[in-house]
């Protein structure tokens, strides 16, 4: 299972196990976002490399108008993939 | 992707069955994911199914994927990713191997009339997601 939620106050909220059979459902929510936001991992349990390249790919529009991804409340796992992963060079993560 | 939900259902059998650690399930499903994917991305004549096995050894995970009737494929020898690039020189994919190198103790490859097996083998005791080899 995995949700994603786009609020109006530029909050993103991801719910669930993001990998690559729920990837598109994760890029059809993000593609849409066009100014800086705050994505919510709180009750993300998972993530692959597939909905990895989702964030980096959104970081990468958004930063072509000097928009940006921030990242909260990662759980340890996902924290230490994104550390070996290079992305608290890329994403402020909080 | 669909038969992806089939392998992350086994994963979570074993999970049960061998009352793993949430960090060591998490290690195995990205383990497995990630070679999984890319089995299936570079083996895209192969209308055969790809075998996935995990086996309890000692304290380790023993994962075996195998692939039939396909041209040879090693990801042991995928060049290395760069990690340290600035965002507007990031590749948007190629993490996965990357990330499984980090996680895994030992990941060989073996070709042999047209199958392709990897197998990786991964400590269960880590404190992490990581390798042993990785824990500081």
């Amino acid at each position: 299972m995995f949700r994603v939620t786009v609020k109006s106050n530029n909050e993103i909220e991801l719910v669930g196990r993001l990998d690559a059979s729920q990837v598109a459902v994760a890029r059809e929510a993000l593609d849409r976002v066009d100014r800086s936001s705050t994505i919510d991992f709180r009750g993300l349990e998972y993530i692959s490399s597939a909905g990895m390249g989702v964030l980096i790919m959104t970081q990468k529009r958004l930063s072509e108008s000097d928009q940006k991804l921030t990242l909260v409340n990662l759980n340890s796992h996902i924290r230490d993939i994104f550390r070996y992963a290079g992305f608290d060079r890329v994403f402020e993560i909080r | 992707m669909g038969s992806l939900n089939s392998v992350f259902e086994y994963i979570d059998e074993f999970m049960l069955l061998n009352r793993l650690n949430h960090s060591a399930t998490y290690a195995l499903r990205f383990i497995v994911e990630e070679l999984f994917t890319n089995l299936v991305k570079y083996n895209r004549g192969s209308q055969n199914e790809i075998a996935v096995s995990l086996e309890k050894v000692g304290d380790s995970a023993v994962v075996q994927l195998t692939d039939f009737d396909v041209d040879e494929f090693d990801l042991t020898k995928l060049p290395e990713v760069s990690v340290d690039e600035p965002l507007r020189r990031r590749p948007v994919g190629g993490l996965g191997v990357h990330l499984v190198r980090k996680m895994v103790d030992e990941m060989r490859y073996e070709y042999s009339n047209r199958v392709s097996k990897i197998m990786v083998t991964k400590n269960l005791k880590s404190s992490g997601v990581q390798g042993h080899s990785q824990e500081q």
